[in-house]
């Protein structure tokens, strides 16, 4: 088998710039999504059942069907309806912001209940407010162990950003196939660009073990 | 200090407290005793309204408790718990200040004196830069009465401050209780330490089944009970 580094070389400034939209998809797609999943979680934590309801379908619909179809349905049903002439980088970081609004809310919803009922009753029988407990006491700890399970749901998210390509969002998997398109070669697109996702993902991985290292691990 | 009157509580269906009356005076230290699940830590936590009760009522120093007023009431009660629950995320220190600082709105250098002066009170000054997770059990237990003090209750409440305790740390904990009753403090302590109990007890509770059984002065509860339930009690634990 003979490699041809030459594609590589020439796609190669499509690939950076692939993986930066790979990245901004991504940290849109993160970002937005927690911001809907905190406000989901705490519908989904309502003390009213039938409140509840209505989040939770919500979190297993997304959390229940695959992303491709509800990539599908945001660029070719949902946005087409609500907003016309949308992109197809649109339509993928709304995607990913909705499926990992879902996850984000589960994981605020584990940070939050995890902690022992103690912590709040220590706090409030020193004269603090619910508010105070909540922002001294309740909402650090939380958000420390939120940290590593909203790591992981970025590199999932990273991943699945991949599939931006179908619906030819210019990320990196596209500029794989476009390449493999041009040339009718499989192995040196895909490996260059299974490299990049690699090198992303590990170089987050090696950042979130040293924040959890920094202040995580007190507890 | 303490004047409770027909006091009612239900989880569900369970009645827990039933009809319970009782009065705490000044500088008096009070030792709540009874099998467990007869009610003595749901009776402590309605004193400062950590459960909320069914019926009856509540005053501390002649306030009545209600929700209007409870925060204010809870600086005056300071609580420790069977678990300790100090913040982990703050050193000793820290859990000894957040009271002052946030509640009373100290300064931070007023709630440090205060905080440095309680730690070297129950013997951990050299623990102060130390988060919970490095303690002991016996030190988390005395961080924890710190933090309550740092708040200068009029009244302590304890719940079996030394029931989680390994057996080689229970004396360091309860040295640190007797002291706080020498300097006269009000005080209501729930354990099952009965040689504690008679020795720094002005009065004993025996309590089952969510009602009081029994009480007087110590010597008496332990050496001449009247109630066959209480006999029954001792018997097993002296
Ligand atoms: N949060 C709660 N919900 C329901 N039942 C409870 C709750 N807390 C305590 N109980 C019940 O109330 C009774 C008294 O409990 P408790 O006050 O903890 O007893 P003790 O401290 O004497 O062991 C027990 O039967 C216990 O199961
Ligand atoms: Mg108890």
């Amino acid at each position: 088998m003979d490699f041809n580094m030459n594609i590589i070389i020439e796609y190669w400034p499509f690939f950076l710039k692939g993986a930066l939209l790979t990245l901004g998809i991504s940290i849109a797609g993160i970002i937005i999504g927690a911001v809907i999943g905190l406000f989901i979680s705490f519908g989904r934590m309502a003390p009213n059942k039938w409140i509840r309801i209505p989040f939770s379908l919500y979190i297993n619909s997304l959390r229940g069907t695959p992303v491709l179809i509800q990539l599908f349905i945001v660029h070719y049903a949902l946005l087409p309806a609500i907003y016309p002439p949308g992109t197809a980088v649109t339509s993928a970081i709304v995607t990913l912001s909705l499926n990992s609004s879902a996850y984000v809310a589960e994981i605020f919803r584990a940070g939050i209940q995890s902690l022992d009922k103690g912590q709040t009753e220590a706090a409030r029988s020193l004269g603090m407010t619910k508010v105070q407990t909540m922002r001294y006491i309740i909402v650090p700890q939380a958000v420390r162990r939120m940290i590593p399970p909203l790591g992981n749901e970025f590199i999932t998210l990273i991943k699945e950003s991949s599939l931006a390509g179908i619906i030819a969002a210019e990320e990196l998997m596209y500029w794989g196939k476009a390449a493999m398109g041009q040339y009718q070669r499989v192995w040196e697109p895909y490996i260059a660009v299974a490299i990049i996702y690699l090198v992303i993902v590990f170089s987050l991985t090696y950042l979130l073990q040293w924040i959890e290292k920094r202040w995580v691990q007190r507890d | 200090m303490i004047k409770v009157r027909n006091l009612v509580k239900h989880f569900g269906k369970d009645e827990v407290l039933k009809d319970i009356s009782l009065d705490v005076e000044e500088k008096e230290v009070v030792v709540i005793i009874g099998p467990s699940g007869s009610g003595k830590s749901t009776l402590l936590r309605c004193f400062n309204k950590l459960e909320e009760s069914t019926s009856g009522t509540i005053e501390i120093q002649g306030v009545h408790v209600d929700k209007s007023n409870i925060n204010q009431i809870r600086t005056e009660v300071g609580m420790v718990f069977q678990h300790f629950n100090l913040f982990p995320h703050k050193s000793v220190l820290e859990n000894v200040m957040i009271g002052p600082i946030k509640v009373r709105k100290w300064s931070h250098e007023a709630a440090k004196d205060k905080a440095v002066a309680l730690l070297k009170r129950v013997g951990l000054e050299s623990k102060a830069d130390s988060y919970p997770a490095s303690l002991s059990g016996g030190q988390k237990q005395r961080v924890a009465i710190a933090r309550a003090l740092a708040m200068e209750p009029k009244i302590m409440l304890f719940d079996e401050p030394t029931s989680a305790l390994d057996p080689e740390m229970v004396g360091e904990v309860l040295a640190v209780i007797k002291d706080l009753a020498q300097e006269g403090m009000t005080m209501v302590v729930v354990t099952h330490e009965m040689g504690f109990a008679r020795e720094v007890g002005d009065r004993v509770i025996f309590m089952d089944q969510g009602k009081i059984v029994e009480e007087g002065i110590p010597n008496t509860i332990f050496t001449s009970p009247k109630e066959e339930r209480t006999k029954v009690f001792l018997d097993k634990v002296l």
